[in-house]
């Protein structure tokens, strides 16, 4: 081939290339192929944080009780939400407008569930009373994973949260989310890049050593 | 362009004119495709579709599940490892150990440190049985006659059968191994008292029934003493492996390193002397070793009674080498009377007698070897065995059931015993897998396996151990004391039998607690309980039992053929377990077979070469045994002996045929037969009550054929060539170690002297943090190979097969170096772990073409896997050969095993270089864990898998930048040394000299 073939044809794949690289650094919407920035998959029950993070104002950890003594922060089981929806099976103004509606047509008020919390109750089979029913089968709650990394990637929450990094700082304002989204690269470059500037700014006012080694994430 | 365009498009057309005066064909087609479309345009669309195609393959990540507990266990969080107390069941020692889940299942067994018998080390079996647990070869189901079945209709149908049983009169017998569970013996003895004649008949396959014989006939009662070798100041091994193979390796271990640790002055040792007739773990250790043929083994027990009496006189120079050896012997003994120990690990009665005789008068009962509260690790009766047998022939057993034993397998005359048990009423087997004497029974009851289950240990008098599940078994198997309950008709959980025993009779042994329940729950959390011992009454010593002694053993022209256990193998019932066949026995560094050793000159008077196969034919045995092995010259084997292991030829060992990775030129790893080694038990020997392990009259005859054997250290010699001695060094000083004599005088004596050469690199590097570093203690390590499957198991490592091995391509990160040294006509065995040394200049860090092998901040050198491209430069430049290649994808497709890998180490793929990490996911956890506490990481909270398991602890990790270390403590000792210093590598690891008990002052002195 002619030189000047051969020299335009690798300036376009370069153009070409760097194009891609840096559209994504200015675009929230485009990302490189593996970049699951803004992932925001349905859920097996449409669990909405805004509801309980949000407007109810529970701690991250409350649920979430891995994050601060292991690696996963875990996703909650199911006698974790039981913990109250033993007692709260539809929104309170639905309850509050069959007890009124009870009351008017002197009758006992008749017990509403959320079609949501129906999934909840029928994978831990319960019977309409809420006590485990004997004839049916407890199922599983599969959850889809949000945040992933790959597998020769380790996360450790627990280095993180006793750094006193909020939760929000990596996940986004999780407590407006109706369904939860991916707000973050979760790319290397983004974690040392702030592996870098906690090291030379500190944490909330606390030093902190960030690692920056390999084998901190790669072992 | 266009310009271009036209000139090539004329160039072209010249060329396709050309090619078409060349060829005799020219379709049409062809000249409308090289007018418009030549090769190289379709190079270049190639080019681009093929591009265009990769970027479209990049899709997004894949989707995963995440499937939390419905209700979630409060002791277990997803993520974090969580503990149990047991205790082991590879071997009837009964170690404590701990037990590592992770999200429901066991990843990684651990000593337990407050267990007074394994004080916190594991050997190799040990750290195995978390591999056996994940066998798809135990048997799922209860079988009968073949057909695997419910429990329910067992129970049924053996009741049924025991019920007519019951009204014959022929008699039942249970044969099982050693039984040191309270619970399964009490069952047992009720079970067998339902019936006319119920006898329990105890036999081991590597039998211990002479000293439990001889200490009845010369004390009156028939105990295995406790030996207690931290007490003992002169040590005799009499044929005794107890650093490697004898009664309880772990336990001796530990306790013969306490009172080797050098420390005050004079330094303490013990004095060890070893009279063996084949180069065992243990006499490589020793002071001095001294070789014999087991023929001479009672005349020079008998000898040294005799002198230790004052019966003979001493012997004067020029007398036979064996007086004076033994003059030597006594006068050692004599000097440390009460706290001498001399033990004899052959299994005939003669010997142990004469050897009781020895302690006794040498007053070491009561002091360094204890019979009133003695060991119950082995209980075999072999005289019981051969009544039994006898009953077999004779027709009169009607129900036979075996427990933990293999009798067709371990038992001479195996093939017959099996031919005897098909006409024996009912055979009832509680075998885990159908193996050959399983075979044989109609109801093949499975039990699981030790860490699914429950149970109770007490292994030596007043230490009693619980053994508890760690996951819920995997099989549809049940407790032999369920069963046995079950067909008393009181069935009951196995849980339930041992709460009751312990209530009944464990629970009045103690008085620390007084309700049961709290008593249960601390026994149950400490895996252990010390409670009072079952005091065993010891008669008078009856000095005439041992004069009468009378050698069973005739002499022999021909070669004397030994039967020992293997360290990583022992009686063969771990036979199916991949990673015992992979670790290289610590002396001949031969892994997945066994062979027969003979010596150089043995060898070369019968011209054979390793590998050859030879046929042993053992004359005096009716019907003649013949045995086809490969032979392995081993140095330091006694001329007229020949020594071939057990536990090979294990049926259901077919399964390795394709361990190995499958490809062009890879050979499976069993032999011709189909399966790993040769069964050398048809070649024992039972015969008036004792199970023997030699032969006399034994012949060699060559085969022609040959068999490669994987052997893991190839290098013979590490004597300087003379082109690069420096005229001062003969040997290469890799392996160090000095005279007690020469220590005492100079605390650096062997550590070397430091060389300094040219370096181009600064002169240290800063390490502001933590600076990880290790050192090994030569002088504590008995080359028994616990790290080495420590290691496997707590890294992934995956199993390479027997061909791989012979490529040198086994995967362990940690490998144990065994160097020979010649001293005073005989042999010594020095062992050196080796791992990565973290080296500061690290040679291979530099010449990574991607940096996947780097430096971290606190001294790692790390091992990058997602970068590696496998270039393999790193291997190429380091010099001490310890980074692993993998050069196929090890299979990993069985789930169930799949279950054994640690979730916190990545597996690797194709490609990808490996080696130790200094267990770094261990360092970041305990860092983690004190972050997270606002602390600094302990001094010893940080244990590698390598530490951790070793009986001697001769491994220790710490922090070097840490003044108070134990690691920086012994950095500075003046026994410590780098490996290959001279090289300016600078690495972390150390190790520290090796010691021995000699009176030399100069001569042994840094000896490679």
């Amino acid at each position: 081939m002619k030189q000047t073939n051969v020299i335009t044809l690798l300036l376009l794949v370069g153009l070409g290339f760097t194009a891609l690289t840096l559209i994504q650094a200015f675009s929230q919407s485009y990302a490189l192929p593996g970049n699951n920035i803004g992932y925001e998959p349905v859920q097996p029950i449409a669990y909405s944080h805004r509801l309980h993070a949000g407007e109810l104002g529970i701690d991250c950890k409350f649920c979430h009780t891995g994050a601060e003594i292991s690696r996963t922060a875990g996703i909650p089981s199911a006698n974790v939400c039981m913990d109250c929806h033993r007692f709260v099976t539809a929104p309170f103004n639905q309850v509050r407008a069959e007890d009124e509606a009870a009351v008017k047509e002197q009758r006992k008020p008749r017990r509403i569930v959320s079609p949501e919390l129906q999934k909840l109750y029928t994978a831990l089979g319960l019977n309409a009373e809420l006590q485990r029913d004997p004839k049916a089968k407890e199922t599983r709650i599969t959850w889809v994973r949000v945040h992933l990394l790959p597998d020769f990637a380790y996360f450790d929450h627990r280095a993180h949260v006793s750094a006193s990094l909020d939760c929000q700082t990596c996940h986004g304002e999780v407590q407006t989310m109706e369904r939860v989204r991916q707000v973050s690269d979760l790319t290397m470059g983004w974690c040392v890049n702030c592996h870098r500037s906690s090291n030379a700014l500190g944490v909330k006012g606390k030093p902190v050593k960030a690692s920056t080694d390999c084998v901190t994430c790669h072992y | 362009m266009s310009h271009a365009t036209t000139e090539r498009h004329a160039e072209k057309s010249r060329l396709m004119s050309d090619f078409h005066l060349n060829t005799a064909e020219s379709s049409a087609d062809h000249d409308t495709v090289a007018s418009s479309f030549d090769r190289r345009e379709f190079l270049r669309l190639a080019g681009f579709t093929f591009a265009g195609v990769a970027l479209t393959g990049c899709e997004q990540a894949r989707v995963e599940k995440a499937i939390p507990y419905l209700i979630k266990p409060e002791e277990i969080t997803p993520g974090k490892a969580y503990w149990y107390a047991s205790t082991c069941a590879g071997c009837n020692a009964g170690c404590g150990i701990l037990v590592k889940n992770r999200d429901g299942r066991p990843i990684k067994i651990e000593g337990n440190p407050d267990h007074p018998i394994s004080c916190g080390g594991l050997c190799a079996i040990g750290q195995a049985q978390l591999l056996g647990l994940y066998d798809s070869q135990r048997l799922a189901n209860p079988m009968i006659n073949g057909a695997p079945t419910d429990w329910q209709t067992l129970d049924q149908k053996l009741m049924d059968r025991l019920k007519e049983i019951r009204t014959g009169n022929k008699a039942v017998r249970l044969l099982s191994g050693s039984l040191t569970s309270p619970t399964a013996l009490a069952l047992v003895k009720r079970f067998l008292a339902s019936f006319k004649d119920g006898k329990h008949v105890i036999y081991d396959p590597v039998s211990r029934s002479g000293i439990l014989e001889a200490h009845e006939r010369t004390h009156g009662i028939r105990v295995l003493p406790r030996y207690r070798f931290e007490r003992a100041d002169v040590i005799v091994g009499v044929e005794a492996d107890f650093l490697g193979t004898w009664i309880s390796p772990v336990e001796f271990t530990a306790a013969y390193r306490s009172g080797r640790t050098l420390e005050g002055d004079p330094p303490q040792c013990s004095y060890h002397v070893q009279i063996e007739s084949r180069l065992s773990l243990t006499g490589g250790r020793a002071d001095k070793r001294y070789a014999i043929s087991p023929s001479d083994r009672v005349s020079l027990l008998k000898g040294l009674l005799s002198l230790l009496e004052g019966k003979t006189t001493r012997a004067k120079p020029g007398e036979s080498s064996h007086m004076l050896f033994l003059n030597e012997l006594a006068d050692r003994l004599r000097s440390a009377r009460g706290e001498s120990l001399v033990v004899c690990g052959s299994n005939d009665v003669a010997s142990q007698m004469l050897t009781n005789a020895i302690n006794e008068v040498l007053g070491n009962y009561g002091k360094t070897l204890d019979v009133q509260s003695p060991s119950y690790q082995h209980q075999s009766n072999d005289k019981a065995l051969e009544d039994l047998l006898a009953d077999l022939r004779g027709e009169k057993i009607g129900a036979l059931f075996i427990h933990g034993v293999n009798p067709v397998y371990d038992l001479p005359g195996g093939k017959e015993i099996g031919e005897l048990l098909a006409g024996v009423p009912l055979v009832v087997s509680f075998a885990e897998r159908i193996d050959e004497t399983a075979h044989r029974a109609a109801f093949v009851c499975p039990e699981p396996h030790p860490l699914s289950s429950w149970s109770d240990t007490e292994a030596v008098a007043g230490v009693v151990s619980l053994t508890q599940p760690t996951i819920a078994p995997l099989e549809n198997t049940r407790a032999l004391t369920e069963s046995l309950s079950a067909w008393l008709g009181k069935p009951s959980s196995v849980l339930g039998l041992i709460r009751e025993e312990w209530r009944t009779t464990v629970f009045s042994r103690q008085t620390m607690e007084k309700n049961f329940q709290s008593f249960w729950n601390q026994s149950v959390h400490d895996g252990f309980a010390v409670v009072a011992a079952r005091q065993h009454r010891k008669g008078a010593f009856d000095s005439r039992s041992a004069r009468n002694v009378v050698s069973t053993a005739a002499q022999g022209e021909r070669f004397e053929l030994v039967l020992y256990p293997k360290v990583s193998m022992g009686d063969g019932r771990h036979a199916h377990n991949a990673w015992l066949q992979e670790v290289p026995d610590p002396i001949t560094k031969v892994t997945w077979d066994n062979y027969a050793i003979i010596s150089d000159v043995a060898a070369n008077n019968l011209r054979l070469a390793s590998g050859d196969i030879i046929r042993l034919t053992v004359a005096d045995a009716d019907p003649a045994v013949t045995l086809e092995v490969p032979v392995w010259i081993q140095p330091g084997q006694p001329d007229s002996v020949v020594s071939v292991a057990l536990g090979y030829g294990r049926k259901g060992t077919e399964r390795f045929a394709k361990i190995g990775p499958q490809w062009l030129e890879g050979k499976p790893s069993v032999g011709p037969d189909g399966l790993v080694g040769v069964n050398a038990a048809p070649a024992l020997q039972l015969l008036d009550g004792q199970l023997l392990y030699e032969r006399q009259g034994v012949r060699i005859e060559k085969t022609g054929r040959q068999q490669a054997l994987a052997c893991t250290q190839t290098y013979q010699s590490i004597d300087t060539p003379p082109l690069l001695a420096q005229g001062t060094e003969a040997r290469r000083p890799l392996i160090r170690y000095a005279t007690l004599a020469a220590y005492a005088a100079n605390p650096s004596a062997g550590s070397g002297p430091e060389h300094k050469s040219q370096s181009m690199w600064p002169e240290q590097h800063e390490y502001k943090g933590a600076r990880w570093g290790m050192i090994v203690d030569l002088n504590a390590c008995t080359g028994c190979a616990a790290c080495v499957v420590s290691c496997q198991a707590e890294n992934n490592i995956p199993v390479v097969g027997k061909d791989e091995v012979l490529r040198n391509r086994e995967l362990h990160w940690i490998r144990i170096d065994r160097y020979f040294v010649d001293h005073d006509g005989d042999l010594d065995v020095a062992h050196q772990p080796m791992m990565c040394q973290h080296c500061d200049n690290a040679p291979c860090e530099t010449v990574c073409p991607v940096l996947a092998t780097v430096h971290s901040e606190e001294g790692l050198n790390q091992q990058v896997y997602n970068r590696c491209v496998g270039t393999r430069y790193c291997a190429n430049n380091c010099p001490y050969k310890i980074r692993r290649f993998n050069w196929f994808d090890y299979a990993h497709d069985d789930a169930k095993q799949n279950m054994v890998l640690n979730p916190d180490v990545t597996v690797r793929s194709r490609g990808i270089m490996e080696k130790c990490s200094l267990c770094v996911q261990r360092i970041l956890e305990q860092k983690i864990e004190a972050k997270k506490n606002g602390k600094a990481v302990a001094d010893g909270a940080i244990k590698t898998a390598c530490q951790q398991s070793c009986p001697a602890q001769a491994i220790v990790f710490g922090d070097m930048n840490d003044p108070a270390s134990l690691v920086k403590k012994k950095m500075a000792d003046r026994r410590s040394f780098n490996i290959l210093a001279e090289l300016e590598t600078r690495p972390s690891v150390g190790y520290m000299t090796m010691v021995r008990n000699r009176s030399e002052q100069t001569g042994e002195t840094s000896h490679g």
